[in-house]
């Protein structure tokens, strides 16, 4: 076989894209900046102006010799680390980095004590039944009317028709010192797990690594457990059989783990109901003919279904 | 590159997204969509693949012209770059081999018609020919021969059709992109959402495909 791994990123493969999230790091020396396939900051850390303007020359000696190599020129470059200055990188590389202790790593704000129980306490308490909202894109202050600031992911929306692609997490720069305290970002548990077990000393900033890893224990489990509820309404129960279910705020590594499960109840139950499903949308033809043409494209699927189930 | 594209970088009403973070973004949402949808999804047609793989030539070079050197301070650089590069490169094996694992599972279907022949690309096309053509030679050697000459083929439509195509109405997980509404249809009653940017849904792939192929969700 090809690939032996069953559909859908398995655990290993969500944690190796967890890896592809930003933070930021304090370099503890300097390092030159580093050819690379895809990373990119050419915009320095807003707090560091002087990096803005070492960034500007360097870069221009950098392009220079690429007016010979063209093809060169869509790479992407770290930039220069130097302390005491905070950059934005890839997570695998400020972990590298962190192992060889030349930089420390700056924790998101989300992990402290204080924005976690808040997370806990508004799991539990506030909304016991859907999970917590995910972060907002981020704000950028808008030039052209002063004043006023609007989200970066928006903007790309309106970008959209003219060719712009949107980013989705990791490349959302949810996990950076930047990030808003109060939401969890899409790989929040692969991020504070890799944080807490490498770079523990910098975590202690925040709070005790035990007073941390009791919290994200806590919305593990509240999580999960909203998880299994969400199968009532996958079409378990009486009535909810409806087509379209919403985890809005789930997480990667919760997606992973009950995806094998979920999955299996939604196809499950669809087959189960295949013929209920051929016989309702027979009748809907006959009843109401607006939308005929529609359900009798859909008839033959249907038919195709419960030829399978009579198969199995 | 010249100095207006320099301006351009400095200037911050200028958000673009630099080329190969968007690449490596592209990259990512299609493997991640190939190792979750139930069918063969259509190869990029903005010559991505072609990119990437100068990219990652273009790296090599770079990596064997520093093996040379053993200068400590260029080490360090060498192993960081060597770490990037084999993550791309897991990237794009890995997207290669959930390619070739949907093709070799339903390879008559996907060279059935035109249509679904578009989504290989011009390697994938000649393996899944050159393999179907193997395999039937071989079955036709082994034990087709001795059948019947009407009962020899391999993709008979008539009656029940031998040739399999993936179950199309699999659940997967989409994550929408903008706010849209997100139709499905259900066992009891079709629904209606009103989905906003960042939602997960779960729903039929048949159902989720349109949003998928506008780029309005992808498939987490």
């Amino acid at each position: 076989m090809a690939l032996s791994l069953p559909p859908g990123l398995t655990h290993a493969e969500v944690s190796f894209l967890a890896e592809m999230e930003m933070v930021t790091v304090v370099p503890r020396q300097r390092l030159d900046s580093i050819d690379l396939l895809s990373v990119s900051n050419l915009f320095p850390h807003p707090t560091s102006r002087h990096d803005f303007f070492f960034f500007f020359f360097f870069s221009f000696f950098l392009f220079f010799p690429k007016l010979t190599f063209p093809f060169l020129s869509f790479q992407g470059r770290t930039p220069p680390l130097r302390p005491p200055h905070r950059t934005d990188l890839p997570l695998w590389l400020a972990l590298l980095l962190k192992k060889q202790r030349r930089a420390n790593i700056v924790p998101p704000a989300w992990l402290h004590p204080a924005s976690l129980s808040e997370i806990v306490h508004r799991e539990t308490k506030e909304n016991p039944t859907a999970f917590s909202e995910p972060p907002p894109a981020p704000s950028r202050a808008d030039l052209r009317n002063p004043g006023r600031a609007h989200r970066q992911q928006q903007q790309g929306n309106t970008e959209t028709a003219t060719g712009a692609a949107l980013l989705s997490p990791p490349f959302r720069a949810s996990c950076t010192a930047d990030a808003p305290a109060g939401y969890l970002p899409y790989h929040w548990l692969e991020v504070a797990e890799s944080l807490l077990a490498f770079a523990g000393d910098d975590c202690a900033a925040l709070g005790s690594a035990g007073e941390i890893r009791g919290l994200l224990r806590d919305l593990v489990e509240v999580r999960a457990a909203k998880m299994r509820d969400s199968t009532k309404t996958l079409g378990a129960e009486e009535g909810s059989a409806g087509g379209v279910v919403s985890l809005r705020g789930v997480g990667a590594m919760e997606l992973a783990e009950n995806r094998g499960f979920v999955l299996g109840v939604v196809d499950g139950v669809r087959r189960i109901g295949a013929s209920a499903e051929a016989t309702r949308r027979e009748e809907e033809e006959n009843g109401g003919g607006g939308g005929g043409g529609y359900g009798a494209g859909r008839g033959g699927d249907d038919e195709e279904d419960s030829d399978e189930d009579m198969g199995i | 590159m010249d100095i207006d594209d320099i301006l351009r970088e400095v200037d911050p009403t200028f958000h673009a997204i630099p080329q190969e973070k968007q690449d490596l973004q592209d990259l990512t949402r299609a493997w991640i969509a190939e190792r979750s949808a139930p069918e063969l999804l259509p190869w990029p047609a903005d010559g991505l693949f072609e990119r990437i793989n100068g990219n990652i030539k273009a790296q090599i070079e770079k990596v064997e012209e520093m093996t040379g050197d053993m200068d400590p301070r260029t080490n360090f650089a060498l192993i960081v770059i060597q770490t990037e590069l084999e993550r791309y490169k897991y990237l794009v094996r890995s997207y290669l081999r959930a390619r070739i694992a949907k093709i070799d599972r339903h390879t008559l279907h996907y060279l059935s018609t035109d249509n679904l022949r578009s989504r290989l690309s011009e390697m994938e096309l000649a393996y899944a020919t050159r393999h179907q053509a193997l395999l039937h030679n071989h079955y036709l050697s082994s034990f087709l021969s001795s059948f019947p000459p009407q009962l020899q083929n391999l993709n008979d439509a008539a009656g029940i059709n031998m040739v399999e195509a993936p179950d199309l109405d699999a659940a997967v997980f989409i994550r929408l992109l903008k706010d849209i509404f997100v139709e499905g249809r259900g066992v009891d009653s079709d629904v209606t959402m009103d989905g906003r940017e960042s939602d997960i849904v779960i729903l039929r792939w048949s159902d989720a495909k349109p949003l998928v192929e506008a780029g309005s969700a992808e498939l987490v």
